[in-house]
């Protein structure tokens, strides 16, 4: 048996629950906020979306059939805790979320826990400027370092879709990074 | 010489990638930082909030049992007795209506076999004395004294014409004689 699934398995159990998820956030924790802190940009954002990430992960683990893997499952759900928590906040000044990528590059630069060189923010900047979905395929794959399998259950995209969208973006901030 | 280097670079961005250290790969990449010893007062924090929903979830659960009709056998109960009042109600109604009808229903049938059984049971010679009794009285009668009337009225005419036209002549003839 798998670590995952020997640990699914004690979540799923009433009298281990409380021990295995304290298990689950040593491992998942900091995968989780790095992940979600890329998408809601600040890190005060990324402290509320991660408690509620794991809330939602405690109440609904006994629904979890392990039709994924239990780190993809929780990859989706921090997904769409953040995406949640962007729509929440900036419904009144937002449209649609793709709009959201214009301010995004203010609230980061602004925010007391970035403090990126001159190259750091210029990466920042052309992925900001790649649409939603190119910014979360290459996030993923890049800094997460997930598989593409992965990313494909997660934003439930094809592979070969995913792998021409990560390939196109690489290729774009290789020629504009060092200009 | 520039060249070069610009080239070497590309390929390591490529290559680098994610290697062990997540919360370092974004601290080298994109200048993100985190608080000092993050990660463990979000474990603790987490596990608080989880504890206080629990608390939370468990405190309405009882009060919900405490309270009579917040328990959900009372919602049973208080089903079952609207479907009984209900059924009892149709039941009756339809049952009253079914008396009335089967009261009016035996009198009309009594009442028409007494007529049939009473019909069978009288002579032929006595309706055939009904029947002369109520010609000779309805037509023969009546018959008789519409003609009578009517030649009662013929002969008064007559009577009242000829004694006017004596007079008429008588007092013409006077008249005449007189002038």
């Amino acid at each position: 048996m798998s670590k995952d699934a020997d640990l699914v398995k004690k979540l799923q159990n009433p009298a281990l629950k409380d021990i295995a998820f304290s298990e689950l956030l040593d491992v998942y924790q900091e995968r989780l906020y790095w992940h979600i802190r890329k998408i809601v940009t600040t890190h005060e954002n990324a402290d509320d979306v991660l408690q509620n990430t794991f809330i939602r992960i405690y109440k609904n683990i006994q629904k979890f059939e392990g039709n994924s893997s239990l780190h993809t499952w929780m990859y989706r759900i921090a997904y769409n805790e953040s995406i949640r928590f962007l729509e929440n906040n900036n419904k009144k000044r937002y449209d649609h979320i793709d709009a959201i990528s214009e301010s995004h590059l203010e609230v980061l630069f602004e925010d007391e826990y970035f403090d990126g060189d001159e190259v750091q923010k210029k990466l920042t900047t052309i992925i900001a400027g790649f649409t939603e979905k190119q910014q979360r395929v290459f996030q993923m794959k890049y800094f997460d370092d997930l598989s593409f399998r992965k990313i494909s259950e997660i934003l439930e995209v094809s592979e070969s879709t995913l792998k021409s969208t990560y390939y196109t973006t690489v290729k774009i901030i290789e020629e504009k990074i060092f200009l | 010489m520039e060249k070069s280097t610009e080239n070497n670079n590309k390929q390591n961005f490529l290559k680098e990638g994610f290697k062990g250290d997540i919360s370092k790969h974004h601290k080298k990449y994109l200048g993100t930082e985190i608080p000092e010893g993050y990660f463990t007062k979000s474990k603790s924090s987490i596990l608080d909030k989880i504890k206080e929903d629990v608390k939370i979830e468990v405190s309405i659960a009882t009060k919900k049992q405490l309270v009579f009709w917040m328990r959900p056998q009372f919602k049973y109960i208080a089903a079952a007795s609207l479907v009984f009042i209900f059924s009892v109600t149709v039941w009756l109604q339809s049952f009253n209506k079914t008396d009335v009808l089967d009261e009016t229903n035996f009198e009309l049938f009594a009442f028409s076999d007494d007529v049939l059984i009473e019909s069978l049971l009288v002579d032929e010679s006595e309706i055939e004395a009904f029947t002369d009794a109520t010609l000779f009285n309805e037509i023969l009668v009546k018959a008789e004294l519409s003609e009578q009337k009517l030649d009662n009225l013929v002969l008064d005419n007559l009577m009242l014409e000829d004694s006017l036209l004596d007079n008429y002549i008588d007092y013409r003839l006077i008249e005449t004689l007189v002038l």
